[in-house]
């Protein structure tokens, strides 16, 4: 015989008290339950309704205050037998715990029992496997200022939360405390953060959030949160215990509930198909809802600034700070203007960071300062703000410029802190005239100028130049840009282009004109000289010195160098007829024989070779 | 052959008469232009900017300046009081770029002559020196050459430097610079009376221009006042 364990036992039981229950219950049967029924702040149990009968009957979620109930899925299982119908419906909530206590959840059907949750602030069991909630906060990095640990309030069911990271509480007014703003998302579950987290109260000033927020991921009570965080200052306006939270509106995604009332699909079969969980999880079938999630309250001191001490100057300053101061130049001339520069550096709220610099300084001129603040970090809480002031001497000589006061609230020292600039000295040489009789004027239309005429203290302005009429013209565009002086370096320029050219031109016919010299000097030494072998008889040398004087005319004339005048050349440019032809022949048979010729003949030939030099045109 | 080297030299003669002749010309046409009853002189200007300044008008004020910076550059008195009133109107002193600070250095119309002088004179003495049969005056041609080339160069980049004036505008009064060319247009920022901008592009009434921090933007033609007119002064 087997023996059975207790369990197999306990389930044979429950499964004859459920077919008792459903059998012995013809008007329906309503079952409630949660699981677990313990869980810490923050952590969420499951709530599941079970109604078991012939009908469908609508099921509404319970309203308890402390506690928020999210439906996260439906089943129904329809049985008919012997046409009887039998139906089984099952709505299962998370329920999320957003305060620490013993809660009641009434029964969401009637004839279901009342449970009981228990809520604790840090211990307690988390279901699926969670981890507490005081155990998660020991996760998440910590930042370099203290806090709390309970301070991460979780909203919107878990999805996202707020939070302030700050380095402390008590402060003073006027006081710049860095603070870091973190708006945890979680990853799914969050659609989109809606803006920037925003303040609550007017008990607090805040610097301009930065458009970009860091972006980590942090583990909160066992899950995944995309942190953001702004880095920002917090300053208090009003003395007093004060509380802050912060607000940032958000998405979220929440699953669809379930349709109890059927809708369009009521009575048919589709309607089980659509809300079964299975069916919106996979089509992701969830809604969208605005939310606006709130930080836990912050509590802070905040002091008023002492009266005691305070000195007459005090504009307001409260940090810790330094200060130092220049002078732009050591020497200057009477009615010039010298820039007074003074530093306050350090940390802070600096838009309360102001100073009069000099006024009704003996023998200075002060106008008024201008002011540059240049921050050293995204949030100016650090940084420098640079005081600059211009200055003119009524006097020449050696000028002393007064100390410049700055005062300020340390709260690190909880007292008033005093500081001045070094007097700065200026060799203050006088201006020719005075500065008066070089001002021609001065304009009005500003304060700075309009403090200096109201004193009579009028600054250096060059006077006004003789205009004798001269050097007046009709258009300030100057020449390079006009049409109409535009061609001139063109037209220049293609001048200096035709003129190299020509000029490149010139070694062709050089070689022309370097064959000049060799010419015969004139007509008459030419004649004289063949006379001279002529009456010799020489017909050699006579034909010869008649046959150079023509290669010369002829290479000059042909624009080509002497050798290049040959016999041949000759007959075939003059023809085997020409006179200067025949002279080329009768040289070269002279040259080669005992050519005799008579004294006419020595005549006639002189003529005729002296003619071609005397006429110019090539016979 | 004489004929060519005479026909060359008359070529070149004329050429050069043609530069003379055309510029003067050009001088004269614009003397004698429609719009010669609107002298410019730097002497006036600069005492038009003083009277202006006297009377409290910092943004006309500033454009006479500018006007007369044009024609005398180096101007101490001018830069002074130019000073003084950008001062005034809580404007710092534009330092331009390195080209602007150095190559205004004089009057650009001087420099544009001195300019067309030295292209001829250099252009002549580089030619000379090409040639081999001008010995004696070497060492002279080669100087020219190197004065005319300066005196190129010199100009070149005066014109270089007056050019970005060309598109310089001063700001008459306080003016919206709007993202777009239409009345309305959201306002991206705001250019100060007195502020000298660049002017970039036109469309209708509006002008794109840049201001010294490099922002852009359009503005409403009638707040602003080009250094250098295009018709008439104001």
């Amino acid at each position: 015989m087997k023996s059975y364990g207790l369990k197999t036992w306990s389930a044979l039981m429950g499964l004859a008290l459920w077919a008792t229950l459903a059998i012995a219950a013809p008007s329906g049967t309503a079952l409630q339950s949660i699981e677990p029924s313990t869980i810490a702040l923050g952590g969420s149990a499951q709530l599941t309704i079970t109604s078991i009968g012939s009908e469908m009957p609508a099921i509404t979620p319970p309203m308890v205050p402390g506690l928020e109930f999210i439906a996260v899925g439906q089943s129904q299982q329809v049985q008919i037998i012997n046409g009887v119908t039998s139906a089984r419906t099952t709505v299962t909530y998370q329920v999320i715990a957003q305060q620490a206590g013993v809660f009641s959840i009434p029964s969401a059907l009637p004839g279901a029992e009342p449970v009981v949750l228990t809520v604790t602030r840090g211990a307690g069991s988390a279901p699926n496997g969670q981890a507490p909630a005081g155990s998660a906060q020991a996760a998440p990095p910590q930042p370099s200022s203290s806090l709390p640990a309970d301070s991460t309030r979780q909203g919107a069911s878990g999805a996202a939360f707020v939070r302030l990271r700050l380095s402390k509480h008590e402060l003073y007014v006027g006081e710049m405390v860095p603070v870091d703003i973190q708006v945890g998302a979680r990853d799914g579950m969050v659609a989109s953060l809606n803006g920037p987290p925003t303040l609550n109260g007017d008990a607090f000033t805040l610097s301009k959030l930065p458009e970009n927020p860091s972006r980590t991921e942090e583990i909160v009570d066992g899950k995944p949160f995309i942190v953001f965080t702004w880095h920002t200052a917090l300053v208090a306006v009003k003395p007093g215990a004060l509380s802050l939270t912060m607000d940032t509106p958000l998405t979220v995604r929440v699953r669809a509930p379930g349709r109890p009332d059927g809708g369009f699909f009521s009575g048919s079969g589709f309607e089980d198909l659509f809300n079964d969980p299975a069916f919106q999880n996979f089509f992701g079938a969830s809604t969208q809802r605005d939310v606006t999630v709130s930080s836990n309250p912050e509590t802070f001191t905040v002091l008023p600034l002492p009266t005691e001490g305070r000195p007459a100057d005090f504009s307001g300053a409260v940090g810790k700070f330094a200060v130092s101061s220049e002078i732009s130049q050591d020497k200057a001339g009477e009615g010039d203007p010298i820039t007074l520069r003074m530093r306050v550096s350090g940390e802070g709220d600096f838009q309360r960071v102001s100073s009069p610099m000099l006024q009704d300084a003996d023998g200075w001129k002060a106008y008024t300062p201008t002011v540059n603040f240049k921050p050293e970090d995204e949030i100016g809480y650090r940084g420098e703000k640079v005081f600059e002031q211009p200055l003119v001497s009524l006097q020449a000589g050696t000028r002393t410029v007064p100390e410049v006061h700055f005062s300020w609230f340390d709260p690190a020292t909880r007292r008033y802190e005093q500081a001045h600039t070094e007097p700065l000295t200026v060799a203050i040489t006088p201006a020719p005239g005075g500065a008066g009789a070089l001002a021609g004027g001065l304009p009005a239309s500003t304060g700075v100028t309009a403090r200096a005429a109201d004193s009579g203290a009028a600054p250096a302005w060059r006077p006004d130049h003789p205009d004798d009429g001269s050097g007046r013209m009709s258009s300030l565009m100057p020449h390079y840009f006009q049409p109409a002086y535009m061609t001139a370096p063109p037209l220049v320029l293609i001048a200096l282009t035709t003129v190299w050219f020509w000029l490149r031109r010139a070694p062709r016919s050089g070689e022309a004109t370097r064959l000049e010299p060799f010419l015969p000097p004139s007509v008459e030494a030419l004649g004289s000289e063949m006379d001279e072998h002529a009456a010799a008889g020489n017909v050699r040398s006579f034909f010869g010195v008649a046959r150079t004087a023509l290669c010369k005319l002829l290479a000059s004339q042909w624009g080509v160098s002497l050798p290049a005048v040959t016999t041949d050349e000759v007959i075939s440019k003059l023809g085997s007829d020409s006179e200067i032809t025949r002279v080329f022949l009768l040289a070269d048979e002279a040259a080669y024989s005992n050519l005799k010729l008579t004294p006419l003949e020595f005549r006639q030939w002189k003529q005729i070779v002296l003619r071609q030099f005397s006429d110019g045109q090539l016979s | 052959m004489r004929l060519r080297q005479l026909a060359g030299t008359l070529a070149a003669g004329l050429l050069g008469f043609s530069v003379l002749v055309g510029g003067l010309r050009a001088q004269s046409t614009l003397d004698q232009s429609p719009q010669s009853s609107a002298d410019y002189s730097a002497a006036q200007q600069y005492n038009l900017a003083n009277a202006y300044a006297r009377s409290g008008k910092s943004a006309l004020a500033v454009l006479a300046y500018e006007r007369a910076r044009l024609l005398t550059p180096t101007d101490p008195d001018l830069r002074w009081n130019l000073h003084r009133v950008r001062e005034s109107v809580g404007l710092p002193d534009d330092p331009g770029s390195w080209s602007e600070k150095f190559g205004r250095f004089a009057n650009p119309n001087g420099m544009y002559w001195v300019g067309v002088v030295g292209l001829a004179l250099g252009g002549c003495c580089l030619l000379a020196l090409a040639r081999p049969r001008r010995a004696r005056f070497r060492a002279g041609i080669a100087v020219g050459a190197v004065l005319g080339c300066a005196a190129v160069g010199a100009s070149v980049f005066n014109a270089a430097a007056t050019f970005p004036v060309l598109s310089e505008c001063v700001a008459l009064q306080q003016a919206p610079a709007s993202v777009s060319p239409v009345a309305g247009a959201d306002t991206l920022f705001t250019i100060p009376a007195a502020a000298i901008v660049r002017r970039l592009d036109r469309h209708g009434d509006f002008e794109l221009i840049r201001d010294s921090r490099g922002h852009e933007g359009w503005v409403a033609s009638s707040d602003l006042a080009a250094v250098i007119p295009e018709s008439s002064p104001p």
